[in-house]
């Protein structure tokens, strides 16, 4: 357990050491941001509710997006597929304790970092400035964090399953950008999944992608917390078999593949 | 100069047939690019018909903006994607940058000819397929005029994303650690210039209007071929000021470029 609490902090200082594409990344986030927002004062200008939001809700939805954008599309997603391809990986096999604990336990660190550096400023100052609907309760706010903590293993498990898709193809690039147009649409980086059509709709929400940013968003804007902290959780376990399932797999596929 | 263009057109060839020696990668990666285009297409689709229109602006005519911009950044990065600074930050931490000044050919002319990354023809492609369908939905009459307009829309974007690549790759020879800062005015002015400019603050507006001219590059000459009546305070020749405003912004990218190569000094490995 201590092993796995110190490759946490190894993470977290890792991330925090980079300063400067810290400020490009909050300046680059707070541009979207002002985007997005105009984009939303202009649509709800001449009506009130539109798909059961509010301005207030559409606002909201804006900067947790900015501030979770870094968790989610991390920008170290193609980490682990560089160590299998070049072999690196098989040190990874090698270590004492449990690889994906190993794993999420660093990659936990540096969104964890992020978190602290990247999302809590930007909705704080978004907060500040626009009339944004987040709890107020310490319940509530702990709640959002929970979602938002939960929202980072879930993207991590995504970015374990496609690094590990470099053990089968040497072009596990070209299938994450073929890949990755659905899954920002599907996951409501485009929009809120809630304007999307019914039946579209319907399917997204049955999906791993809804954990990502629209659950924070639920918690955030006073949904119902318990149901998306829950969804969040079963999709944490699931994806958690998943990726166990492909590692026993790739670590047969290793030794053929690195030598 | 008909001999030096007969050499950048050879390293460009040359970084076409190398890609094109796998054909499933690039089928994959121009779908990719492409795929891109109309995920997003189909949620500014979704949201603004939720809404019926966004400052007076059916949703098809927001489509036009989005496709004119698209294309403009895929034609910007076809030859400039290597500019970006993580790339430009390779090329200098591996001394390859410190060959190309050793060579006779201009280091721009070679760094941009070896790398045309065709992958980009693919958002090039959807833009334009964009365009022409959003001009359909939207009861666009298509004129020599105006096709010659959208034309000039797209290469005027082009230009000015390229001239910010340029800038950004100068800046990068000199901190050797590119920033992602770049990116924000790559894709968030795309982002921004996708949407009417009417429905900006001032600040906002004035700032990709006057300084960084990509709203004037895409918006202008959208509002023409829509027959649109602009703001008031922005009368309809402006479209052609986009002409004088991306070349400006081209040589402005271009002495930033110069002025980088000039305090280059390498990084000893």
């Amino acid at each position: 357990m201590r092993s796995y609490l110190a490759l946490l902090g190894a993470g977290f200082r890792r991330q925090t050491t980079y300063r400067l594409a810290l400020a490009a990344g909050l300046l680059t986030n707070a541009f979207f941001g002002v985007v997005r927002t105009a984009v939303f004062y202009a649509l709800y200008a001449e009506r009130d509710q539109v798909a059961g939001l509010d301005v207030t809700d559409a606002l909201t939805y804006v900067w947790v997006l900015e501030g979770m954008f870094a968790v989610v599309w991390a920008p170290w997603v193609w980490e682990m597929a560089e160590a299998v391809r070049s072999g690196e990986f098989l040190v990874e096999l090698l270590r004492p304790g449990d690889p994906y604990l190993r794993l999420l336990a660093f990659d936990l660190g540096r969104t964890l970092s992020i978190l602290v550096t990247r999302t809590l400023p930007t909705l704080v100052v978004a907060a500040m400035v626009l009339d944004l609907r987040l709890p107020s309760t310490p319940g509530g706010l702990a709640a959002l964090a929970a979602s938002m903590v939960l929202a980072a293993v879930v993207s991590f498990q995504f970015r374990f399953l496609f690094g590990s898709a470099a053990f089968w193809t040497p072009d596990h690039r070209s299938m994450f950008l073929l890949v990755f147009p659905v899954l920002w649409l599907a996951s409501g980086f485009v929009i809120p999944v809630d304007y999307f059509p019914e039946g579209l709709r319907r399917l997204v929400e049955g999906s791993p992608l809804i954990p990502l940013l629209m659950a924070p968003v639920r918690v955030a804007t006073g949904g119902p917390a318990g149901p998306a902290l829950a969804g969040q959780v079963a999709w944490v376990l699931l994806l958690w078999l998943a990726g166990r399932l492909v590692l026993a797999a790739a670590g047969r596929r290793l030794v053929v593949h690195g030598g | 100069m008909a001999e030096r263009a007969g050499i950048y057109l050879r390293l460009a060839a040359a970084a076409v047939r190398a890609t094109a020696r796998r054909p499933a990668y690039l089928a994959g990666r121009t779908l990719a690019a492409g795929l891109l285009v109309a995920v997003e297409v189909a949620g500014v689709v979704l949201l603004v018909d939720r809404f019926g229109t966004i400052g007076g602006w059916r949703p098809a005519e927001v489509v036009l903006l989005f496709g004119l911009a698209f294309a403009g950044q895929g034609l910007a990065q076809l030859f400039g994607d290597t500019l970006e600074a993580d790339k430009v930050s390779t090329l200098v931490r591996r001394g390859t940058f410190d060959q190309v000044l050793t060579r006779p050919v201009s280091p721009l002319g070679w760094v941009v000819a070896s790398y045309v990354d065709t992958r980009f023809l693919g958002r090039v492609l959807a833009g334009a397929g964009t365009v022409v369908w959003a001009a359909d939905r939207a009861g666009v009459a298509w004129t020599p005029g105006r096709a010659g307009l959208a034309a000039l829309a797209v290469v005027c974007a082009a230009a000015i994303i390229f001239a910010v690549l340029l800038a950004a790759a100068g800046f990068t020879f000199v901190t050797v650690q590119g920033s992602e800062a770049v990116n924000m005015l790559i894709y968030g002015g795309q982002y921004l210039a996708s949407y009417p400019m009417q429905i900006y603050g001032s600040a906002l507006r004035f700032l990709f209007v006057w300084v960084v001219p990509f709203g004037l590059a895409i918006y202008m000459p959208a509002l023409a071929i829509l027959g649109r009546q602009g703001p008031p305070g922005l009368p309809g020749w402006l479209a052609w000021l986009s002409v004088p405003a991306a070349a400006a912004f081209l040589a402005a990218g271009g002495l930033a470029w110069r002025a980088g190569i000039r305090h280059y000094v390498g990084t000893g490995s």
